[in-house]
């Protein structure tokens, strides 16, 4: 019985991988689809649709915009988180678990509350400039990846070597710069990807902010996708996978996938 | 302040190279050094010495910068680093775990603090590869870091610390991560190291054998406070307090009380009899009686000017360089523990008798902890 | 007391070293405090103030039309059960699936483990298009179904409550699966062949040994799907839409559209206990399983 359940449980894990993996893959068969639905399979080949991105003009600028707040968003996270987290680890504060957890917090909230509740904010003080108005969103929103990534990480840097930094004639934030950084570098990197696909993708906290003008790709997206579905988005959708997955290969290579997914 | 007592020269000589003033240290509520003195000549090399939590190695960051003091001075060569940042004291430390630069190679790491300075590309090529030598490392200047042997780390923590030319170099336990053979070959390449050079140092450690083998003088630290500060003979020899009879080296103690005094010389009541001592007590103090192993002989014929201490062997643990007796009183009963030195020929029957003699002047006598009076 | 003290050094007891050195450097914490200060806890808290505002003072109105109103209670209980029948199934599927990813080794389990990482990093809105293009009348699921002849024609997949269901599972499985197989890797084999040696049956060592050891894998799997499910927006909205109204649903209706804020905000707090006390539950139930794990 204890081998048919082993046998029982690999065939679940192999469903569940195709399953998984199914939505993602499916796009891409489409995105060559020389026909205008989605039919499966698809017959012939085609690269209209990704020609098509170039007049698409709103995705562009969708594109673009993300581009912009993932990675202005995850930079201030990374700055200001960072420094926070040392400051934790080090005891220069009091309550540092406390702190910890507060900065950590916004992952407990629903996206959705978290949107509403900045949008009122916003209204209240007179913010209507929706590209900072999504900015300082996007900052809450990833803050949290960035603290547990370079908290886990400041746990196993040693801060005698920023004492030693000190020693040989570097001022304290020479020191961190010059010792810290390079030393919590895969830290960094793998916080970062994450809080800018985090960041990248986000809606729930995004579709309250968001005005005409200043419109993320997950919004524009998700609008094309009610308005006018075609395969245009599948085509946008395979070059976003396929990104994705160089990103995560780079990242691999960096740091190893688990240490990445340790949840 | 309205007054701040500078570390008054003594008269007629020059003032020590380092001087620390008057230095508190606490944090929060609990004082970790509290009022503390300490000068040390050019060229010398000084071991605070203590338990853990004594504060020596918060006065080490004191010096270093790394913390700043609630109250005192600091004086390097005649500078005042008091409110000098780290950076800029000049000040070399090599840190327990020695804190090298994983992300940079060993010359990177001993070129750190000379780029740091500014120095043009050949200086720094020409120092490092002397450093290197000057340790015996040179054919690793191009490894990695964690690629060494902890000697080998250590070797490179010090090369990185001294190719500065440090006004002063600090030392954090440097040896505790070692295992204890190579312990000993470093403490002595060190110390000829630091010697050749003419560098002052300042060593941190909690073992005694290494104080005692590297120092020009020890501080023995204890609560914050320096207990005593003299050259290792003059440590052992005659401690000026019980903690540090008791912290450098082994004795035998027995508590007792002062029944006269006179001469120079105290009579003590023990469970043992009566001690003589050369001490002044008031009669009546409740004080300890102490020797050190390598002064007691056993059954030797008593006489005056020795102090004898009747008893029965209930059991002998050799111990290598020292053995230790456990003796039962014979009018008492009490246990008492002797170390001496080496066995009489023939060795001690357990249950023999002893008649455990020293001379009067190597008895010592200090006053009782106030908890362990009897 | 005899007044014979030992010959060994005296053992001073060390004193604890306080974490705390204050000085300058805690400074270093403040600009990333005082923003999440002004970011997100001060609208959290105008969003908690707001739900209690009328038109002349305090008013509970929102949360009376919200709770008090059977339609909306309606909401609050679907959206309950459906994030109970997507944690169900994905605990029911994950586990296993979990159990065997664990149980693999080497290449293979790298390999396996970055399929179920990746979907993780792949855009939720990717993945949404990718699910209602496989509901399609003419799409995978049904080419598969119609090939394998499990079923002679096609089935309605699009906007029903099983799409919307299968559809949240897909999304939100991995988040059941990471934390089980870390868990699970952790099981010491050597449990299981104690429990093999005292006698015990493959379905008594699972139910007396592995269940109990990887529950704070099953605790901490099934909170955040439960909760990321409660609050989910994006899946549901494309899958079903209004057909099944979720308190997401509701929220961001009353503020896009209809802008009754005291409506929206009322419904956003209720989200955000329901929220806190998944958050709370979990945590509690964690630190009792350890206390009684003794780890």
């Amino acid at each position: 019985m204890a081998t048919a359940a082993r046998i029982l449980s690999a065939i679940i894990l192999a469903l569940v991988l195709i399953f998984l993996i199914m939505p993602i893959a499916i796009v891409i068969p489409i995105s060559f689809s020389p026909s205008t639905i989605f039919s499966f399979p698809p017959t012939g080949f085609s690269l209209r649709w990704y020609e098509n991105i170039r007049n698409a003009d709103g995705i562009l600028r969708a594109l673009w915009l993300s581009t912009q707040i993932a990675g202005l968003s995850t930079a201030i996270s990374l700055l200001l988180g960072t420094l926070c987290a040392i400051a934790i680890v080090r005891g220069f504060i009091p309550g540092g678990r406390l702190v910890a957890t507060f900065m950590t917090s916004p992952l407990m909230i629903p996206g959705l509350v978290l949107g509403i509740a900045m949008l009122q904010a916003a209204r209240e003080i007179g913010l209507r400039d929706g590209y900072a108005a999504l900015l300082l969103a996007h900052v809450v929103v990833t803050m949290p990846f960035i603290m547990r990534t370079v908290l886990a990480s400041l746990a196993l840097f040693d801060f005698a070597m920023v004492d030693a930094a000190r020693m040989l004639g570097c001022s304290y934030p020479a020191a961190l710069w010059r010792v810290l950084v390079p030393n919590i570098l895969p830290g960094f990197v793998s916080g970062a990807l994450f809080a800018f696909i985090v960041s990248f993708d986000n809606y729930p906290v995004s579709i309250f902010l968001v005005d005409v003008r200043t419109k993320t790709l997950p919004i524009q997206l998700l609008n094309q996708l009610e308005m006018s579905p075609d395969p245009t988005l599948a085509a946008v959708a395979t070059i976003m996978v396929v990104l994705t997955i160089l990103a995560l290969l780079v990242c691999d290579r960096l740091v190893g996938l688990k240490r990445m997914a340790a949840v | 302040m309205t007054s701040v007592a500078r570390p008054a020269p003594a008269s007629g000589r020059p003032p020590a190279y380092l001087q620390v003033a008057q230095l508190t240290k606490r944090f929060g509520s609990a004082t970790v050094l509290h009022d503390l003195n300490l000068t040390v000549e050019k060229g010398e090399f000084v071991s605070l010495l203590g338990p853990s939590g004594c504060g020596k190695t918060t006065l080490l960051r004191l010096i270093a910068g790394l913390m700043r003091p609630e109250t005192g001075r600091i004086v390097i060569a005649d500078r005042e680093l008091t409110r000098v940042p780290a950076h800029k004291r000049q000040v070399g430390v090599v840190f327990q775990n020695y804190a090298l630069f994983p992300h940079l190679t060993v010359a990177e790491n001993v070129a750190f603090g000379l780029t740091n300075q500014r120095r043009s590309r050949d200086e720094i090529k020409r120092r490092v590869g002397e450093a290197l030598q000057l340790v015996r490392m040179a054919p690793f200047a191009d490894r990695s870091v964690s690629a060494l042997s902890g000697g080998q780390q250590q070797r490179i923590a010090v090369a990185r610390a001294i190719v500065v030319e440090p006004a002063i170099l600090l030392l954090d336990e440097p040896f505790s991560a070692l295992d204890r053979k190579l312990r000993e070959t470093m403490q002595i390449e060190l110390r000829h190291i630091l010697r050749d050079l003419g560098i002052t140092s300042i060593f941190v450690t909690h073992d005694q054998d290494e104080a005692l083998v590297m120092s020009d003088r020890i501080a023995v630290m204890n609560e914050g406070q320096i207990e005593h500060l003299g050259t290792p003979a003059d440590i052992y020899t005659s401690p000026k307090s019980l903690f540090v009879l008791e912290f450098v080296g082994l004795s035998t103690r027995l508590g007792g009380t002062v029944v006269s005094s006179h001469g120079g010389e105290v009579e003590v009541e023990t469970a043992f009899g009566r001690m003589r001592a050369p001490a002044q007590f008031r009669p009546g103090s409740p004080v300890v009686v102490a020797v050190r192993p390598e002064a007691i002989s056993i059954g030797e014929s008593e006489g005056d000017g020795r102090n004898v201490v009747r008893a029965r062997l209930t059991d002998v643990v050799y111990l290598g360089a020292k053995t230790q007796l456990h003796l039962r009183g014979e009018r008492s009963g009490d246990l008492i523990q002797a170390e001496i030195a080496r066995l009489p020929p023939g060795g001690l029957p357990s249950g023999s008798e002893l008649a455990l003699t020293w001379r009067v002047e190597d008895t010592m006598v200090f006053p009782a902890p106030a908890s362990a009076a009897s | 007391m005899s007044g014979v003290l030992s010959g060994a050094p005296a053992a001073r007891p060390a004193r604890s070293r306080l974490r705390f050195e204050g000085d300058m450097r805690g400074l270093m914490a403040l600009p990333a405090l005082l923003f999440m200060g002004i970011v997100f806890a001060l609208p959290l808290g105008l969003l908690l103030a707001k739900s209690v505002q009328g038109a002349d003072g305090l008013t509970l109105n929102g949360y009376a039309r919200v709770l008090g109103d059977a339609y909306y209670r309606g909401v609050i209980w679907d959206s309950l059960t459906l994030a109970f029948r997507v944690t169900l199934i994905s605990l029911l599927v994950g586990y296993p699936a979990a159990y065997a990813l664990a149980r693999t080794g080497g290449v293979m389990q790298v390999l396996l483990f970055s399929l179920v990482f990746l979907p993780l990093t792949v855009s939720i809105i990717v993945k949404t298009f990718g699910l209602t293009i496989m509901f399609r009348r003419e799409g995978i699921l049904n080419w598969l179904l119609i090939n394998t002849g499990l079923t002679d024609g096609p089935i309605r997949f699009v906007f029903t409550e099983m799409s919307l269901v299968i559809g949240m599972v897909n999304v939100f499985l991995p988040f059941m699966i990471l934390p089980l197989y870390s868990v699970i890797r952790m099981l010491d084999g050597r449990y299981l062949d104690a429990a093999a040696t005292l006698g015990a049956g493959p379905f008594t060592t699972f139910r007396r040994v592995v269940l109990p050891l990887t529950m704070p894998g099953i605790v901490a799997g099934s909170s955040i799907v439960f909760a990321i499910s409660v609050a989910a927006y994006v899946t549901p909205g494309l899958l079903i839409g209004e057909r099944y109204m979720t308190m997401s649903m509701v929220m961001a209706k009353a503020f896009l559209n209809f802008r009754d804020y005291q409506l929206g905000s009322a419904m956003a707090c209720v989200m955000l206990v329901i929220a806190l006390s998944i958050v709370f539950a979990s945590s509690f139930l964690t630190r009792s399983l350890e206390q009684r794990g003794g780890r």
